[in-house]
């Protein structure tokens, strides 16, 4: 089931998170955090409220013991491509999709947290700074800051960004070697990096050399409620029906087994 | 005391009394205020919104009263465009009511947003495609067209009036008024139907997604439609209610009737473009997103019964009751009609923005609950103190029922 | 003017432009806006000079490699490196988060302090070096004085066999105590085991990326066992589309847990029957004669003695009973493992911060022997320690040498325990119960016995009748909460330090952290510390430490490497070492002299030898027989010497050994049950661990409190799993909040119901119910060591923390 990415011109950043070989450690998520400047605070129990731009569901068969398999969805902001459901209900434009990066950006300086755009986005992938970050003074936590991605203010919605920043830094970088494209592996994401597992796989899925855009044509492939047609930019990968069948909604009959799909 | 204030020929009750009366009221305008505060200085932490309920109670009053509040373009479109002159005897209330909601929807919008001092990048940094652009546009501006049909009003009181420029203006703006009344039917019926298109633009929740017509999701003509039945509904509602506490008639039967008519005739309208909404919705849109209807209430306390509630037996109900000429006749049944016409509207509100937020779309997200904290109830009443005692205030000082010395002759 | 129509509507239209026209409610608006945009408390990263600093995460024995990322002195953010033989760019998620353990003050002690409120509470005044080293040299100074040296002990986290420990041990011994303690680690369990079959202490070296069956029993091979950064790359390798299907994995645990969900087969048994089950693969194997005859015929001794009791006593059927594995299950898996081509079976319990049972090892050691995959690619391989140089002689006088003859607070060595280097719950027991002070000075080094001590809480119970307690603790963690004196280490980000051989890694691997920011405070390498101390103490405690400082120790210590191995400093990702070590040729080393060597070291550098002599089955046994022993003569040793001194004990109860003279020489299964009645206490309570919850000396980040689920911890409460059917038999809901209560106390904790837990078990995760550290960390959740009953591994007396029978009632 390939779909055009983006517009003709440009690229589509894109991520394939193989499934069988996440192990659920969350180093995505601590690295996303410290990448990004996530704001912590002393309880981050309320997962309601808790600010993650990627965050690790975890799943399970649902059978009894000793058939009990458990299996992890990390799930960054998905980069929709179609319409991008938080992008066109946004009524201060603070959240844009790049049409030559495919990235959907945030703009916190704009967002006057309204959170439409956390009511249209049935991923839960963007988050609302209920507080204002928790520096307390004399703690010197905010040390450990990044220049690279400013610090959120509280009442603005934040969500993941595929760490544009570092599309900046691979930009100037090649911009200084008198480069105009990227090589494939310049601009990674934070979590991409960090997997231990190799798990995650990043680039541009409009370019056939680039091993995401192989991977994204697996029939092992889906992404997260695929048939509500919002395009999202990040595949998963499963051989396990069973993890498969979570990644979308489907009436009685409707799931193919992952046989039938490499089949037809 | 302020019987200098007091408009001619009526009669009011004593300071004292009137004093006593506005006490509750202030109160909830106490409890919002502090509420309010709470949550401008120290953030939205103070209420139970999460990233899950991302639109909670405040955005159901505020839709709520949005709908109730459209009596005031609807009944001022009947009056000074289609012409029903008994509806003459209610405009003002209905312009006052209308007021009233509208200035509460924006002050409690105001709160609810992360960043209040910020709000106006809406319209700086415009996003076209938007409905809550549109839907701020449409209300801002409304908004002002309101208070331009509140002025003439207040400038009716009896002290205001002995100021010559002041009648004078007030005279002109009434003579202007069907210019507004025109205007705020266009911008009501825009950002009414945004409200709608708010929930049916959602195309990635599966509770919400409808379609449409050009860039209108069906919601968006269905919360037109409803608005325009609830809102004279709760016009009707609010007069009777004045009409009891004060005890004496205040508006002519036929007034009433009129409005009720057109109420019921529109509710009928709506429920039943809604049921086929509905239908369409729960075997076309539903089972394309890969959902049956009853996964939606897999978890948590909500049912088909809500649907039932509202469509059925406070829409279908209330419906027949306020087109059926002998039951709208009698003042309970018509009271009956309208109370649940309205409570329909208010299920309805409800449904679509909490529910739809409740139901989880990925099939390994979990139901989650959710219920405000008295900082948001505290925002939430005070809108209706602020009703009653606005209200209170100008049926004490201003003549807004132009019959009401008429009607009260044959007593005195 | 006449006010008509006209006039009205031009004066409306001129007070709105006019109203518009002035600019200040526009300038207003904007500037607070802006204002809204550049809020003064939200805080600003100070922009600079991007650089970067490579070094290695100590936060765990697995030494990964981390590149930190800076702007100009500051620290920003930790990644993975790819230039490091032992995790190709992956580390854990602990790691990830370092830096929230560097830049926060209140975690952590600034200068040297000593306690000024009482023990527990946490309240200390600052005091200079001069001042803390001259308190603690004195005290040791005056127990000498005494002839008392031996009132002085110490406990140590730090890595075995790495220079820090070298120090803390050479000044026990040095000031004239025998009461050096270590926290138990598996460690020390391999060490144990590897002894008594292979006669050497080495590590434990598995060739799993090598291998095409992995057989783990209770090993969390992605929850943080071994290096995390190689384990989940080698995990991921696995999984790859082209070696999928090749390489099996299976996992015997008693819970899904991430390891088991994720391995190609999971293989549920009771927790602490793993060495049953062994056993009973081992009765197939041998039965069906699918061992390996060259190597179990040639290379080892025992075996026929051994592989009869097998036959005779754990069928699967007999092994089916005591571990709930079906029997069907156990012989297609003991067939599934013997005829795989490099199969091998390793032990282990989660992350292995913790010891294992040493007879469990050894069963699971004897699969490997019996598929010969001893020192074999893919298999275990022999290894001997770093050839890093000893440092020389310690000076006694009097008072040290008859010191460290004194007999051991905790006995190990002793008969009871006769190879045991330290039995920590004794050690507290021995305090506690104790009429008088026996120990008069505690020194904590690089642990946290406290809080991760597996112990009911004895130690902690313990250090009530110690009169002097002395941090050397970076952190205000849970046990420095109850120091007297702290002198505070460096981070592991701002000091050089050792990791000696990452944990489970097949080869040889030396590397060293350097500081990659200015230490931000007063603090001190532990290694420093102590020379210095030993200075101030003088005499023949100084003479014993005659280094300029921590730094000279090492670089003493690393000479050895060049001298007596050809190793690399240098690493490419696309030749993984497992790669490498396929090819067994000698290699060149890449430094020419030894300053080259030590230049690249001390740059947060590493040494490894990627190169390994398979086979060699007829020399790398060090046994008495000189072949694997199934049948271990230095055990034979141990009980013969035992029942010599207590002859009426011919049952060996007194060593926890319930199978009897006999076998107790044999890699055997020991029940180890708590002498408690099982219908007072009906639950079992299994501890387990998460890569994403520091359970050792150091808490977890609070970046990592983002990871962990609310049915994992719920504000203060932390969560137990427990079967469905188990739940409903106690009547009890998911999130219901109760107590677990063994004989040695309770915990308040709520439920999580998980089809995944074993019926009649209940899961409690290690790592919650901290009391020191801050807001992030401390008061949250439970700590099961807190009900721990403390009983000891037979011969190892090490403590089985592994089940705990325990009862749950509503809270």
């Amino acid at each position: 089931m390939e779909k055009k990415h983006g517009p003709a011109k440009g690229n589509s950043y894109g991520m394939v998170i193989d499934l069988d070989k996440c192990t659920g450690c969350g180093t995505c998520m601590v690295a996303c955090a410290a990448e990004n400047n996530l704001a912590v605070r002393p309880d981050e129990s309320d997962k309601q409220r808790s600010i993650t731009w990627m965050r690790l569901y975890k799943v399970t068969n649902g059978k009894d013991f000793p058939y009990t398999e458990v299996s992890y969805f990390p799930r960054p902001c998905m980069h929709c491509d179609h319409h991008t459901p938080c992008v066109s209900v946004c009524p201060a434009t603070a959240t844009e999709t790049d049409p030559h990066t495919g990235i959907v950006s945030q703009i916190y300086t704009r967002c006057i947290g309204c959170r439409y755009c956390m009511a249209a986005c049935p991923y839960h992938a963007r988050t609302f700074n209920w507080w204002d970050g928790y520096f307390p003074k004399g703690k010197g936590i905010e040390r450990y800051l990044s220049p690279e991605v400013s610090p959120r203010m509280r009442g603005v919605v934040e969500k993941c960004t595929f760490c544009h920043h570092r599309l900046m830094r691979a930009k100037t970088q090649a911009y200084t070697e008198d480069r105009r494209e990227l090589e494939e592996g310049e601009y990674i994401t934070a979590c991409t990096e960090a997997c231990p597992a190799q798990a995650i796989t990043f680039g541009d899925l409009k370019n056939p050399e680039h091993k995401v855009s192989r991977l994204a044509k697996s029939p092992y492939a889906f992404r997260l409620l695929e048939r509500l047609g919002t395009e999202p930019k990040v595949y998963y990968l499963s051989t396990k029906d069973w993890v498969r069948k979570l990644g979308d909604n489907y009436l009685p009959g409707e799931f193919k087994p992952v046989s039938t799909v490499k089949a037809g | 005391m302020d019987s200098a204030l007091i408009p001619e020929g009526v009669k009011r009750c004593s300071p004292k009394v009137f004093f006593f009366w506005t006490l509750p009221w202030i109160a909830l305008l106490l409890w919002g205020a502090v509420s309010a505060a709470l949550c401008l200085l120290v953030g939205l932490n103070q209420t139970n919104m999460s990233d899950y309920f991302a639109f909670a109670v405040w955005i159901v009053v505020d839709l709520a009263i949005i709908a109730l509040g459209a009596g005031a373009f609807f009944t001022g479109f009947l009056t000074y465009i289609i012409g029903k002159k008994e509806l003459k005897d209610i405009i003002n209330a209905a312009v006052i009511i209308g007021f009233i909601c509208y200035s509460g929807a924006v002050a409690m919008l105001g709160i609810d947003i992360g960043q209040p001092i910020r709000g106006w990048f809406i319209f700086w940094h415009v996003n076209v495609h938007s409905m809550l652009a549109e839907v701020s546009f449409c209300i801002t501006c409304y908004l002002g067209v309101l208070a331009i049909e509140y002025l003439p009003i207040i400038l009716e009181n009896r002290e205001i009036k002995k100021v010559r420029t002041l009648r004078l203006a007030g005279e002109n703006l009434h003579g202007i008024m069907a210019v507004f009344a025109a205007t705020g039917a266009f911008l009501s019926f825009f950002h009414q139907g945004s409200l709608g298109g708010l929930f049916g633009v959602m195309y990635a929740r599966p509770f919400d997604i409808r379609g449409g017509f050009y860039v209108w999701p069906w919601t968006f003509f269905l919360f037109i439609l409803s608005a325009m039945a609830a809102g004279p509904s709760f016009t009707i509602l609010c007069t009777k209610l004045t009409e009891k506490i004060a005890r004496k008639h205040l508006v002519p039967e036929k007034a009433f009737q009129t409005l009720a008519k057109i109420s019921g005739s529109l509710l009928c309208f709506y429920v039943v473009l809604k049921i086929i909404d509905t239908l369409v919705w729960v075997f076309g849109n539903v089972p394309r997103a890969g959902l049956s209807f009853m996964d939606f209430f897999k978890e948590g306390p909500y049912g088909v019964w809500l649907l039932v509630l509202e469509i059925l037996v406070f829409g279908v109900v209330p419906a027949i009751i306020l087109i059926t000429p002998s039951a709208r006749k009698s003042e309970g049944w018509l009271i009956t009609g309208c109370l649940m016409n309205c409570i329909g509207i208010v299920l309805n509100r409800f449904t679509f923005t909490i529910v739809s937020l409740a139901i989880p779309v990925m099939p390994f997200d979990k139901f989650v609950s959710y219920l405000p904290t008295w900082q948001e109830w505290g925002v939430s009443v005070a809108v209706i103190g602020y009703g009653f005692l606005l209200f209170s205030l100008s049926y004490r000082y201003l003549p807004i029922f132009p019959k009401e010395r008429e009607l009260n002759a044959a007593t005195k | 003017m006449e006010l008509n129509r006209r006039n009205f509507i031009s004066l409306m239209v001129g007070g709105v432009a006019g109203m518009h026209i002035t600019p200040l409610p526009w300038k207003l608006t904007d500037d607070i806006a802006i204002w809204t945009q550049n809020w003064p408390w939200v805080p600003v990263p100070p922009a600079g000079a991007f650089n970067s600093a490579k070094s290695v995460c100590t936060l765990c024995p697995g030494g990964c490699g981390i590149e930190v990322r800076k702007v100009d002195g500051r620290a920003v953010k930790i990644e993975g490196r790819t230039d490091f033989p032992v995790n190709p760019g992956g580390i854990c998620p602990v790691g990830m988060g370092g830096l929230q353990l560097l830049y926060n003050e209140d975690i952590r002690f600034t200068r040297p302090m000593k306690r000024v409120g009482p023990r527990g509470a946490g309240q200390f005044a600052d005091i200079s070096w001069k001042e803390a080293v001259g308190i603690l040299s004195e005290r040791i100074g005056g127990l000498r004085k005494k002839g008392a040296g031996e009132a002085i002990a110490a406990i140590d986290g730090n890595s075995a066999r790495s220079a820090t420990a070298l120090l803390v041990e050479r000044l026990l011994k040095a000031v004239g105590s025998p009461n050096y303690l270590r926290a138990p680690s598996l460690d020390d369990t391999y060490s144990l085991a590897n002894l008594m079959m292979l006669g050497t202490d080495g590590p434990m070296a598995y060739d799993l990326e090598n291998s095409d069956f992995i057989l783990s029993f209770g090993a969390g091979l992605i929850e943080g066992w071994g290096a995390p950064g190689r384990m989940i790359n080698a995990w991921s390798i696995w999984r790859d589309q082209e070696t999928r299907g090749k390489v099996k994995v299976v996992q015997v645990e008693a819970r899904a847990s991430n390891t088991a969900s994720k391995a190609d087969q999971w293989v549920a048994v009771m927790p602490g029957t793993e060495g049953a089950l062994a056993l009973a693969m081992a009765h197939v194997i041998i039965k069906e004669g699918l061992y390996n005859k060259e190597f179990v015929g040639g290379y080892t001794s025992g075996f026929n003695e051994w592989s009869s009791f097998v036959i005779r006593q754990y069928s699967p059927e007999q092994a089916a009973a005591v571990t709930s594995c079906p029997a069907e299950e156990i012989r297609s898996l003991a067939r599934a493992f013997a005829k795989s081509k490099a199969p091998v079976a390793l032990c282990g319990r989660g992350k292995g911060t913790l010891n294992g049972s040493l007879y469990e090892s050894m069963c699971i050691q004897s699969l490997n022997a019996l598929t010969g995959g001893i020192n074999r690619i893919g298999g275990v391989l022999v290894q001997d320690h770093l050839p890093l140089a000893s440092l020389p002689d310690i000076t006694y006088d009097e008072v040290s040498r008859q010191g460290v003859q004194k007999a051991r607070l905790d006995h190990a060595g002793t008969p009871k325990f006769p190879y045991a280097q330290s039995v920590a719950s004794l050690f507290a027991k021995e305090v506690r119960e104790a009429a008088d002070s026996r120990i008069d000075t505690l020194l904590v080094f690089g642990s946290n016995p406290v809080q991760t001590l597996p112990d009911g809480g004895l130690f902690r119970k313990a250090l009530s009748k110690i009169p002097f307690i002395v941090s050397f603790s970076s952190f205000r963690d849970d046990t420095s909460m109850y120091a007297d004196l702290v002198l505070p280490d460096h981070t592991y980000l701002e000091k050089m330090d050792e990791v000696v051989w990452p944990a489970g890694l097949q080869y040889p691997l030396y590397s060293l952290t350097r500081p990659v920011v200015k230490p931000l405070y007063e603090t001190k390498n532990c290694g420093d510390t102590i020379i210095e101390l030993a200075r101030a103490i003088g005499g023949s405690v100084a003479a014993s430490f005659p280094w300029k400082g921590f730094e000279d120790v090492v670089k003493h210590r690393a000479k050895g490497l060049f001298d007596s191995a050809k190793g690399l400093t240098g690493y490419k990702a696309d030749s993984p070492v497992w790669k490498m070590m396929q090819k067994a040729e000698e290699i060149t080393p890449d430094y020419k002299s030894f300053d080259d060597l030590w230049n690249k070291l001390s740059k947060g550098g590493f040494w490894y030898r990627p190169v390994h002599n398979y086979g060699r089955w007829d020399s790398i046994f060090k046994t008495a027989t000189g072949k694997f022993e199934f049948v271990s003569t230095r055990l034979q040793l141990a009980i013969q010497g035992y029942l010599r001194q207590n002859q009426a004990d011919s049952a060996l109860s007194g060593l926890g050994i319930g199978a009897g003279a006999q076998v107790a020489a044999y890699p055997h299964y020991e029940e180890t049950n708590a002498q408690v009645d099982t219908k007072v206490y009906p639950i079992t309570l299994v501890p387990y661990e998460m890569i994403n919850l520091a359970s050792g000396s150091v808490a977890s980040p609070p970046h990592l409190n983002k990871t962990i689920f609310d049915n994992q911890l719920l504000k203060e409460d932390s969560f137990a799993e427990i079967n469905p059917k188990t739940a409903s038999q106690l009547g009890i809901k998911e999130g219901d909040p109760v107590f677990i209560e063994s004989a040695a106390g309770r915990i308040r904790v709520r439920v999580s119901i998980f089809e995944g837990a074993m019926p009649g078990c209940v899961f409690v995760p290690l790592g919650f119910g901290r009391i020191g550290w801050d807001e992030f960390t401390r008061g949250k959740g439970a700590n099961p060591n807190d009900i721990i009953l403390p009983r000891m591994d037979p011969v190892s007396g090490q403590p089985v923390w592994w089940k705990t029978p325990v009862k749950i009632t509503k809270a």
